[in-house]
């Protein structure tokens, strides 16, 4: 296999990878910028919406795109009930927010466990087999993956930038007082927020199921990424999220492929460690204000 | 005065009563320490369902019975969800709060490194799936071995399956843990001593689920092959579902433990057409036609291929007590089980050898097969001693 | 205690100070013992969390911490025959030195950014640790730790072990307790009460944070040395971002307002997942429910819960 060969293979998965982190870290980082809530919980949102998933395809024949939207929809309902019991009391409570939503963590991988045990499930997404292109192969179900992603975010972006919806969301956003002196009611958009955040989540779950397979324990390393993702980008940055998302995917998938997996990695951390020395805000993100 | 003959009524009752239990109520305890939850719970499984299902043998018919007296066996369990750390405080809650001395465990390679040194102290017998050359040993006296190792399998099945698909360079993906370190090592030499290049290899860490950019490395370098060997079984069917899926239409191998089952349901029938896998046990064989229906009536869930090796085990332990006419002599039982020669088991006839690699007879010798995946199903295509496959 | 008159409260104490010695005694089974150990054990390390947090910060790689210490501790004295009694103060010294290198740099950043930065710093101490394997042997770990030995007594069985980790307990919560009177320790409510206010009265509210998560952590470094010499094994998988967030819940369950939270948490909670072994994952959805109930109803934890129903009971009296 050619250098280029392996390098353009390395680039096409990197970016699969990318939109994946992308997903997850908009939504991380928008509970945040919208809402100052630190979710250490969505990861098991990225979870929750495998399963969905993975049950609608399995136990009642849903088509797998809709089975997607229906784990995203099931699941945004679900943060939406999360987010006005759990997490709206301690808004202006960042430290106890962030225990709270820690104990959420704990408390939805371990129903799960309960619920539906620990071994991996999977089923075989409808795209399968490869496309080849000269010497260059790509499985189906990952490039339907990365189409789904790339589409998603552009409705997003849509969604944030022209509609009114987006605005007040921006606008919570940028300055909490000022917005609600609009007359922003943020008691209807910061459920909505919530629950676009963890649904988005929950159809990266549902992307990669029947690519990676699910189990309770599934949602660790995605929200570990996210992390990553958002510190590179800058907490409360959605433009960051984009851009550190791609990053991240094409570092780990380049050094997985050219070096090794550990070095990817170490690699990884390391870029993070170093950007926080120098750049605790990220690459795109504000620097806090103090007072 | 009333009361005086009430107290002593009931005293004398109690004594009596307390008495004539214990003559009924003799128990043998046998622990179950292994992974019931997480990669490694099928194995978990296997073995906890071959303990419990020799207890229900001996128990349905009043018991073992040991120099003239019947005792019942009674099965407790632990989950070390494959952490060496839990298997730690696991061994620790049997052989201190439970106080038992026969234990079907420990599964995983870094849990028997971990546990071995305090079951010998506390002189507990174990009988473990560890793969690691580490779990036997003159140091390790207790310490029996159910499972054929890939340091036993190895040369034998390697051997066979490179004359046969005249393999010249593999690749292999192996965990980084004690399990993927002596698994793959036994391999590699295995490989190398009939003339094939193992260079190709990888290691990750053991959460991992993108095997994409670590094939890619693999085909790099010009792979005929890919060996599976010792990982997990969800691992393994990632693998060759990504494997395939990236256009590897190369022979794959797995010279580890069962995992047919779940690379079948994974991977896809498709993907899986062809592998070529170390069988543990023949299922045509009616003695283990007849405990795999048993398990399966029990526990209503796919067998673990291993299941039968830990129940002969047991089945020789409670031999072994019999022969010794002890159940709490540790060393006589010891001694009477490692001296076994040709038992008959569930398996067949075993014994143990072991002498030449660990110093001590401690490794079940029993024959395996090595087998093809072909529509979901493993289907026998040579039959190995530890010797040579034919 | 306060309201209670003196002679009984000495008498209280003498009792529950006689229960303590005869602990091991008391419980005929070793099993209970080792998990008295484990509380005795977490004890150190929650106070250790307990500190940090009086300056308003909260550490998610306290478990990372109590690993550096650890594994110091443990390759001293595997590999230069250090005796452990020594290793396990060089262990704490690590961990704290390690926290003042990073605590200098993160702790410009507030509230969240530093949580989260702890976070990414426990994965990275994880990593490491599974990757620098000639010298921790990786994800295999570090297998006949010596025990603890003073003079002629080893600290290897789980009696003796109970009445050296009880020493060490009392010895950690004592130095708490004199460090949060002392000047620093009103410092640091100073911190942890208003920032802004704080700084412009003239405090410098860094070198108290800092201050703070040094010697939490080296709390833990001690405590995670202590675990490596008594466990005799130990592993990248015991010192995970899940034993970090079991401290926690130990801290704000057992009360964050008071020496007595860390205390009163790890007594709570250490005993249960080990009751309930057998339903492993109920109990850990029970620990998240008491976490969340608990930051619903008293914040400040049982300790609070405590205080605030001793004054309801003044009142009604």
């Amino acid at each position: 296999m050619s250098f280029e060969v392996l390098l353009v293979q390395a680039v096409v998965n990197g970016l699969v990878l990318g939109m994946l982190y992308m997903l997850m870290a908009i939504g991380f980082t928008m509970a945040f910028g919208i809402m100052r809530v630190v979710n250490f919980a969505h990861g098991e949102f990225y979870m929750i919406g495998a399963f969905v998933a993975f049950f609608l395809v399995t136990l009642w024949d849903v088509p797998y795109v809709l089975a997607i939207a229906g784990a995203g929809l099931a699941t945004a309902v679900l943060g939406a009930a999360v987010e006005r019991t759990v997490f709206k009391p301690f808004y202006g409570d960042e430290l106890n927010g962030m225990i709270v939503a820690l104990g959420l963590s704990v408390i939805l991988q371990n129903l799960a466990l309960i619920a539906w045990g620990p071994a991996p499930r999977s089923f075989a997404s409808p795209f399968g087999g490869v496309l080849n292109v000269g010497p260059l192969v790509f499985p189906n179900e990952r490039l339907f993956a990365l189409g789904a992603a790339v589409l998603l975010v552009l409705g997003f972006w849509l969604l944030m930038a022209r509609t009114q919806v987006g605005r007040a969301m921006r606008a919570l956003a940028q300055d909490k007082e000022v917005a609600l002196m609009q007359g922003i009611r943020a008691n209807r958009v910061y459920p909505l927020a919530f629950a676009m955040a963890v649904g988005l989540a929950a159809v990266a779950g549902a992307l990669m199921a029947p690519v990676f397979s699910v189990s309770p324990f599934a949602g660790h390393t995605p929200m570990l990424k996210a992390f990553v993702v958002v510190i590179l980008g800058g907490l409360g940055s959605i433009p960051g999220a984009v851009v550190g998302g791609l990053m991240l995917g094409l570092i780990e998938s380049l050094a997985g492929t050219l070096l090794s997996a550990m070095m990817a990695d170490i690699l990884q951390l390391a870029l993070v460690i170093g950007l926080l020395l120098f750049r605790p805000w990220g690459l795109l993100g504000q620097r806090e204000r103090e007072g | 005065m009333k009361l005086m003959y009430r107290i002593v009524a009931s005293s004398a009752a109690c004594v009596a009563g307390l008495a004539f239990a214990s003559a009924q109520a003799q128990e043998i305890k046998l622990g179950v320490h292994a992974t019931l939850s997480g990669a490694g719970a099928v194995w978990g499984q296997a073995m906890l369902g071959a303990a419990e299902l020799a207890a229900d043998e001996v128990n349905a018919k009043g018991g073992l019975e040991v120099a003239g007296k019947k005792y019942r066996v009674v099965v407790t369990s632990y989950d070390d969800k494959y952490k060496a750390n839990d298997a730690v405080t696991a061994m620790n809650r049997l052989i201190n709060d439970d106080k038992i001395k026969f234990v079907v465990g420990p599964l995983g390679s870094a849990a028997a490194v971990a546990v071995l040194p305090m079951a010998t102290d506390d002189k507990v017998i174990t009988m473990t799936m560890a793969f690691t050359p580490k779990a036997l040993g003159k140091e390790f006296p207790y310490s029996f071995r159910p499972v054929i190792s890939s340091a036993e399998f190895s040369d034998p099945q390697i051997a066979w399956v490179v004359k046969k698909l005249n393999v010249k360079r593999v690749g292999g993906l192996f965990p980084n843990d004690e399990s993927g370190q002596q698994v793959g090592a036994a391999n590699a030499k295995a490989y190398e001593k009939v003339g094939a290049n193992f260079e190709a290899r990888e290691y990750f860490e053991r959460e991992r689920v993108d095997f994409v950019p670590l094939l890619t490395r693999l085909f790099a370098k010009n792979i005929d092959t890919i060996e599976l060997n010792g990982n997990a079984p969800t691992t393994a069917a990632l693998i060759v579902k990504q494997a395939r899926e990236m256009g590897f239409k190369g022979p794959i191998i797995r010279t580890g433990g069962d995992a047919t089952g779940e690379i079948v349901k994974v991977a896809g029938k498709a993907a899986a057409e062809g592998v070529y896998v170390h069988q543990t046990i023949n299922p045509a064989d009616a003695k283990v036609a007849d405990y795999i229906k048993r398990f399966q009536a029990k526990y209503k869930s796919e067998m673990n291929a291993f299941s039968p090796m830990f129940h002969a085990n047991v089945q020789m332990l409670f031999g072994a007590m019999q022969q010794a006419k002890t159940t709490t002599d540790l060393d006589k039982i010891r001694d009477a089980m490692a001296s076994m020669k040709d038992y008959e088991t569930v398996i067949g006839k075993v014994s143990w050898s072991g002498e030449q690699a660990y110093g001590i007879k401690r490794q079940l010798d029993a024959p395996f097969y090595v087998g093809v995946i072909r529509d979901g199903v493993s289907q026998i295509v040579a039959k190995c001693t530890l010797k040579s496959c034919d | 205690m306060r309201s209670l008159p003196l002679p009984v409260r000495y008498a209280v104490l003498a009792v529950a100070v006689a229960l303590l010695l005869a602990l091991p005694q008391l419980l005929d089974n070793a099993y209970y013992v080792h998990i008295a150990n484990l509380t005795l054990i977490n004890v150190i390390l929650v106070t250790g969390l307990n500190v940090i947090s009086r300056t308003g910060q909260l550490s998610l790689c306290h478990a990372a911490f109590a690993g550096i210490g650890g594994y110091t501790s443990a390759l001293l004295a595997l590999r230069f025959g250090v005796p452990p009694m020594l290793s396990m103060f060089i262990g704490a010294a690590a961990s704290g030195l390690v926290a003042f290198a990073i605590g200098a740099v993160i702790l410009r950043l507030r509230g969240v950014f530093f949580v989260l930065v702890t976070f990414l710093f426990g994965q990275i101490f994880t990593l490491l640790v599974l990757n620098a394997e000639t010298l921790t042997h990786g994800a295999n770990g570090l297998v006949a730790i010596p025990p603890i030995r003073l003079g002629g007594l080893s600290f290897a069985s789980k009696t003796n072990f109970y009445y050296f980790a009880l020493c060490a307990a009392v010895l950690v919560v004592y130095f708490t307790w004199r460090l949060l009177r002392s000047p620093s320790g009103r410092a640091f409510a100073c911190v942890d009460e208003n920032l802004p206010l704080a700084e412009s009265s003239g405090v410098d509210t860094r070198r108290f944070q800092i201050l703070a998560f040094v010697i939490g952590s080296a709390f833990a470094g001690f405590g995670g040395a202590i675990i490596a010499h008594y466990v005799r094994y130990i592993s990248p998988d015991s010192f995970t971002f899940w034993e970090s967030v079991a401290y926690i819940v130990m801290l704000v369950v057992g009360g964050r307002g008071s020496l007595a939270g860390g205390v009163v948490g790890a007594l709570f909670l250490t005993p249960l997942p080990e009751v309930l072994r057998g339903a492993q994952a109920l109990s850990h959805v029970l620990y998240g429910f008491i976490l969340i109930a608990v930051l619903f109803v008293a914040p400040l934890g049982i300790t609070e819960l405590a205080r605030r129903l001793r004054a309801l009971s003044r009142k009604a009296a």
